[in-house]
């Protein structure tokens, strides 16, 4: 009994007994050694090759599968020693000595032959992409279908990187690219082997460039040395770039499915978005809810749905698509891949264009309404205008409450209230004198529409509340508006006439919503809170500001 | 003095120009070549052959084809260049030349 080894000589497959090839092996070699120095030394070792392949194959059959020692000494003795044939090769070396070794510089036949990915058809489940990027790395399969199978749930992103890898990796049709799809297997021993292969490659070169800059030559030679040198590290910084672009591929491809997953999940997950953390911008909220907020009635979210799928999707895909084939090294290209994508991704940007004007539509108007509140107030008091504390005021708390979520992004404030409202922040103040002896405020609300007639009616429909208790006149920091309305710029305006000599009192919480109000003491909106204000001939005068007035002055 | 020795650099001289004479009647992959100069006898052990077929090619006298074969992994084929053909053709001239001096020379002893 014998162990064998499998090889590969000229493109036939063979079992070839361990000493056997040993020999096979070692003779090949020597042969190698003999045309170190002449033309064409691998394009005479494949021809060698492939004629040992064929003498080979003749040797074996269905019922003597196996390469025995005895057919490689036929083989050989057929073949004749290398010191007798050799000589051929080198009568023509002293001429073409110059050119010779700039073709050694590249591999050498068959160490370096590249691995490539390839799906296994003989070992599929579905299309064999799990087998053959397993036979890439060398692992089990298994692992890569455990792992597949696991993403499928991560909202199918690993269905659709399948799905990519089944178009990109081409199939392993013939017997040399079913063995080169399995790699050599990454042990000690190899990467030991592997290193001093390039090491003496490496020592080989250099000889070779010290050599050549030895010896008195003539000017082209120099030149051809000097260029031999530039090609070396023009091929060392070549290989720098091949490893830093797989990097970058490495990463387009975890970025591009990273992201996939991030959309997909918005999209069908009822998780929200969360972007520009920051405590002045960010933004909590559902797809969903943005296209149940945003989106003409008459839309289907479906169709933002398949809008965003395809405008966001179909870069990533592609992004993912390109750096797998550069991670690979695959150059088949796919046509039809490429029109189907470009296609998507044109009809995504169409239904974004459109879902973008029906909604720019929707602002061709403003209309506002008005509403007008006389409030009886008794003389000598103090009136106090303060802000209703609301839950909704604290972000993070409302971030907890996971049924309301938040949009913020300057002053602007969004928050969904339950399934059919949703509160804006902030409504405007501004402080005036009143013609009349009492207390008036003018909301005044403001919204788009298609039309006049549709923005009124969205102005009308939005809710605002005011309450009045004692002396104090309590607003709310935010202005609801219906589901059904959408966001149409609704925007809500308070004025509030103050009688003269009437005294108010500005609570700390109001600087949110007073704006620019005019005064004597020209204190801005958050120096007037907190302060005691008496209405004058004009406008608002401190009462209590001692020290705000040299500070506002400057 | 070896007389193998000598046979061989004898045969080595005209192996050139039997390859090409062996390739003019038609293309060729290397296993027929090397079957025609092996009944001919003029060589020995095979891998006399690739060297010159590779120098050869490389002097531009002969150039090659991939084709697909039945039996296994495609074949190279090797045909004459117009270069080779006119090679050849001096080539003859001079073996012709060359074996009558040598047979009259022979005759003369």
């Amino acid at each position: 009994m014998n162990r064998t080894i499998t090889m590969n000589l000229g493109g036939i497959i063979f079992h070839i007994e361990e000493d056997a090839y040993d020999i096979l092996n070692r003779y090949l070699s020597t042969i190698k050694g003999y045309f170190k120095d002449s033309e064409g030394r691998d394009e005479i070792m494949t021809d060698i090759e492939s004629r040992i392949g064929e003498m080979l194959q003749e040797k074996v059959n269905n019922t003597k599968q196996a390469v025995l020692l005895s057919d490689v000494e036929s083989v050989i003795a057929v073949m004749g020693k290398p010191e007798d044939f050799a000589g051929e090769g080198t009568q023509s070396e002293n001429r073409t000595n110059t050119e010779s070794s700039s073709e050694e510089n590249k591999s050498s036949y068959p160490n370096n032959k590249r691995r490539r990915v390839f799906r296994d058809v003989d070992n599929k489940i579905v299309g064999g992409v799990c087998a053959g990027v397993a036979n890439y790395f060398n692992f089990d399969p298994i692992w890569m279908r455990a792992a597949f199978a696991i993403s499928f749930f991560a909202f199918g992103s690993g269905f659709l990187l399948y799905i990519i890898l089944w178009i990109i990796i081409p199939k392993a049709r013939t017997t040399a690219e079913k063995l080169e799809m399995h790699g050599e297997k990454v042990d000690v021993n190899n990467i030991g082997k592997a290193v001093n292969d390039e090491f003496e490659g490496f020592k080989r070169r250099m000889n070779e460039f010290g050599d050549k800059a030895k010896s008195p030559e003539t000017k082209e030679r120099i030149r051809t040395t000097a260029q031999k040198a530039t090609d070396f590290f023009g091929d060392v910084f070549h290989n720098m770039i091949h490893v830093f672009g797989k990097i970058i591929a490495f990463f387009l491809v975890f970025i591009g499915i990273a992201l996939m997953v991030g959309l997909l999940a918005t999209i069908f997950g009822k998780g929200t978005i969360s972007v520009f953390n920051s405590p002045t911008n960010n933004i909590h909220f559902s797809l969903y809810e943005f296209s149940s907020a945003v989106l003409p009635a008459d839309l289907p979210v479906v169709l933002i749905v398949i809008a965003f799928i395809l405008f966001f999707g179909v870069p990533l895909l592609s992004l993912i698509y390109a750096g797998i084939r550069h991670l690979f090294g695959i150059k088949q290209k796919n046509r039809i891949v490429k029109y189907v994508a470009n296609s998507l991704w044109l009809i995504g940007l169409g239904l974004v264009i459109y879902i973008g004007f029906e909604i720019g539509n929707d602002f061709s108007e403003q209309a506002s309404s008005k509403q007008k509140m006389e409030l009886f107030q008794p003389k000598g008091q103090v009136l106090t205008l303060d802000l209703k504390q609301l839950p909704d005021d604290d972000l993070d708390a409302t971030y907890e409450h996971h049924k309301r979520h938040k949009v913020k992004l300057g002053d602007w404030t969004m928050i969904s209230k339950d399934d059919n409202k949703f509160s804006i922040g902030y409504p405007v103040m501004d402080i005036v004198r009143s013609e009349t002896d009492s207390v008036q405020v003018i909301v005044i609300k403001t919204a788009s529409g298609y039309d006049k007639k549709e923005a009124a009616y969205r102005a009308k429909n939005i809710e605002y509340s005011i309450s009045q208790k004692d002396s104090s006149l309590v607003f709310n920091s935010y202005f609801d508006i219906n589901n059904a309305d959408k966001l149409r710029a609704q925007d809500v305006k308070i004025i509030v006439k103050i009688p003269l000599n009437k005294v108010i009192y500005l609570s700390k919480r109001m600087e949110k919503i007073i704006f620019d109000i005019h005064n004597e003491n020209d204190a801005l909106d958050y120096d007037m809170v907190n302060r005691r204000w008496i209405m004058t001939e004009s406008e608002l005068k401190c009462i209590d500001c001692k020290g705000l007035e040299t500070f506002s002055k400057k | 003095m070896n007389i193998e020795n000598t046979k061989a650099q004898m045969k080595k001289g005209v192996l050139e120009f039997c390859i090409l004479s062996v390739l003019s009647s038609g293309d060729q992959y290397p296993s027929e070549i090397i079957e025609k100069m092996k009944e001919a006898k003029l060589i020995v052990v095979e891998g006399t052959l690739y060297p010159l077929l590779m120098r050869l090619k490389n002097d531009g006298l002969l150039s090659y084809r991939w084709e697909e074969s039945l039996s296994g992994p495609p074949r190279k084929y090797y045909k004459l260049t117009p270069v080779g053909k006119q090679y050849l053709k001096e080539l003859k001239t001079t073996w012709t030349e060359l074996v009558n001096a040598v047979n009259k020379t022979i005759e003369k002893k």
